[in-house]
């Protein structure tokens, strides 16, 4: 897979994908030398080719990121993978804060700060190359009836505190439903990115798995400079339906904490617990349900494009011959080729069929889906597009329960005509605004 | 809501075993754990009090959060690793400003952690096994490092904190019942160190309990107090 650096303008190692970054260092001294040598001539290195590999650069501030491909993967994906990285890292330390190290200090060794961090960035890269979520700006989310769905957003609405911007609900890194603050809402919406972020860095580590935590996170799409304090907690035993709660005022942990407990309460009485795990062990969906038997292979991630909404996608049962990780790697390598092609800046497309060694493949980009399709290698033009649209209909059909339409939102900014009660009015300004 | 009555705060670098020890005590079983992030929140019912513990990370990048996670704290305890000197150097230099916010008659224990991995350790347990001369301990002790802080140091270390925190001996534990030396792996000490600690909380809750609310409440009360009296003359 893709080798990714991560190294400091002066310089000095801060991550490498593999191997150690001590042994690595004249590596990265020569890469710093190519990215220096290009700069002193008003000139930025962005990629190099060679025969079978792809090295592509990405200066943020301080930092310089290399990654070194032999993938199917364009140049323009390898940015973004990098990009993904730079923002893992600022959603630990924030923007402003890495500016600051680097002008007191040159040569700070950052690893110092992200000691105990390089599983999360691991883990994010490992993600990036197998999740299509990644892929298409949309976050997986579970398949779950509206009506449930909608109650456990209703239950997240009634628990808040002032302060309280963004509370989240995820069952195996899967989202089940995301409540924002209006007036957070009306400004920004919670971006893709961000929640990629979120739930890697709370999928990575098994801290999260005891004890209440309470942490500062900085959401880099929606402020790269400042830092919310998430509650994080899990609502069962085993560890698989997690609540994030975050809010702008880092003195805010108890009362945080209690709308947990509200949450919690209000789950066991309408049994959501039981609704959930029943919709982690349903499968998300396969060719069997949509009705279209006969073609072999498996069938597409999917991922309608809702501008100015949570953007999410389901993901489907991998079946055939696509079970084993190797074959799973190939089959979402052949998907970033497609996607490379429909996104080409020189050349963008809407519609491609191509015919691979191993199977056909089909995609279709509109302004309201993404569509991405595997079949059988002996499949006839016609016969996929009668698949696809039989898909389309069935997708539209279930839309409600497969995607995350409108998050629903909350008010906690405490209203200034009742006057206070029981908050901290300046707090709530304060907080939000000096988060900003 | 029902607020925690004290607070007890886990303080010291990365990889002494904080979280370890706190779970050997909670859970009473030892496993690998993973570098923590940001503080974790436990309950622990004691007697009639509830004792929240808060344990913290130990990393650099969480550093700033100290003193929040240690406001109000009744107890804070400094962790260090017994065979690692530079854990116990960072607690004066790093981690005993932080605990500036906590209640002014907090108390301090300073716990050297892992002296399972210590040849005086392997030494303690072959005493103890003397009456079963059959079991061959000394290939254990071979493996085992020479301890690299001592007790003394540890102690050296309180009566520098007190003088940090500008309290008289006399007034506070003594220094040799605060400082402890556990392993988090064997539960060598483990209990003796949280019952002692929480025993010595109880009177400082019963002191909060009866001087009122925390200061920090006090201001926003003295503000929303203003408020209303400009209102009352407009």
């Amino acid at each position: 897979r893709a080798m990714v650096f991560v190294l400091s303008e002066a310089g000095k190692p801060i991550y490498s994908r593999y191997g150690n970054e001590e042994a690595l260092s004249s590596t990265m001294g020569v890469m710093m030398a190519l990215v220096s040598f290009i700069q002193s001539g008003d000139n930025a290195i962005r990629s190099i080719y060679s025969d079978d590999r792809k090295l592509v650069f990405v200066q943020q501030g301080p930092l310089v990121l290399v990654s070194v491909s032999r993938t199917l993967q364009s140049e323009q994906q390898l940015r973004q993978e990098l990009l993904y990285v730079y923002y893992q890292i600022l959603s630990m330390l924030t923007q402003v804060s890495i500016t600051r190290i680097f002008e007191r200090k040159k040569n700070y060794d950052l690893r110092r700060l992200l000691a105990g961090s390089e599983k999360i960035l691991d883990r994010l890269l490992n993600l990036v190359e197998s999740d299509p979520g990644f892929l298409l700006g949309a976050v997986r989310c579970l398949p779950l009836p509206a009506s449930q769905r909608d109650a456990l957003g209703a239950l997240l609405q009634k628990a808040i505190t002032p302060n309280l911007v963004f509370s989240i609900l995820v069952a195996q890194s899967q989202l089940v439903t995301a409540v924002q603050e209006r007036a957070v809402i009306e400004e920004c919406r919670l971006e893709p990115t961000d929640l990629h972020l979120l739930l890697n860095l709370i999928g990575a580590s098994s801290a999260f798995q005891a004890g209440e935590i309470w942490t500062p996170i900085c959401l880099p799409r929606f402020n790269p400079d400042g830092y919310f304090y998430a509650y994080i907690s899990y609502l069962d035993a085993e560890c698989t339906v997690c609540l994030v709660l975050l809010s702008t005022d880092k003195e805010s942990f108890y009362a945080v904490s209690d709308c947990k407990k509200r949450v919690e309460e209000a789950m066991r009485t309408q049994g959501s617990l039981q609704v959930l795990s029943g919709g982690l062990q349903s499968p998300s969906y396969s060719v069997g349900q949509v009705g279209v038997p006969g073609y072999p292979g498996e069938l597409p991630p999917a991922a309608p494009v809702h501008q100015r909404q949570l953007s999410s996608s389901p993901s489907p049962e991998l079946e055939g011959p696509y079970c084993s990780e190797e074959e799973q790697q190939r089959l979402f390598d052949l998907y970033h080729y497609l996607h490379s092609r429909i996104h080409s800046t020189s050349r963008p497309l809407r519609l491609i069929y191509h015919v691979a060694e191993k199977e056909t493949l089909l995609a279709w980009v509109t302004s309201k889906f993404e569509l991405y399709t595997c079949f059988s290698p002996l499949v006839t033009k016609a016969g996929a597009i009668n698949v696809l649209t039989k898909l389309l209909r069935w997708i539209k059909k279930e839309e409600d329960r497969l995607f995350i339409r409108y998050p629903p939102k909350y008010s906690t900014t405490p209203n200034p005509g009742k006057g206070t009660k029981g908050g901290r009015p300046d707090g709530a300004e304060n907080g939000f605004f000096a988060g900003l | 809501m029902k607020k925690p009555d004290g607070k007890v705060v886990l303080l010291g670098d990365m990889n002494v075993g904080k979280t370890s020890l706190l779970h050997r005590y909670m859970e009473r079983r030892f496993q690998d754990t993973i570098s923590t992030v940001g503080g974790a929140f436990y309950l622990k019912q004691w007697g009639p009090y509830n004792i929240s513990i808060w344990d913290t990370a130990g990393r650099e990048q969480f550093h700033g959060l100290g003193s929040m996670y240690c406001r109000g704290a009744a107890a804070v305890i400094l962790t260090y690793d017994v065979n690692n000197l530079q854990s116990l150097i960072e607690l004066e230099d790093r981690f005993l400003a932080l605990t500036d916010t906590a209640s002014t008659d907090c108390i301090f224990a300073i716990v050297g952690n892992k002296v399972d991995l210590t040849n005086e350790y392997a030494l303690l347990l072959e005493r103890a096994d003397e009456s079963r001369p059959e079991k061959p301990v000394t290939s254990c002790i071979s493996t085992k490092v020479q301890k690299q802080v001592h007790l003394d140091d540890a102690v050296a270390l309180y009566k520098k904190i007190l003088k940090y925190k500008m309290l008289d001996e006399k007034d506070v534990p003594a220094a040799e019942k605060m400082c402890f030396e556990t392993s988090a792996k064997t539960g060598y000490k483990v209990d003796y160190l949280f019952e002692t600690i929480f025993d010595m909380v109880v009177p400082i809750i019963l002191r909060q309990q009866a001087e009122g609310p925390p200061q920090t409440v006090d201001i926003t009360n003295y503000k929303s107090a203003k408020r209303t009296k400009s209102g009352c003359c407009a």
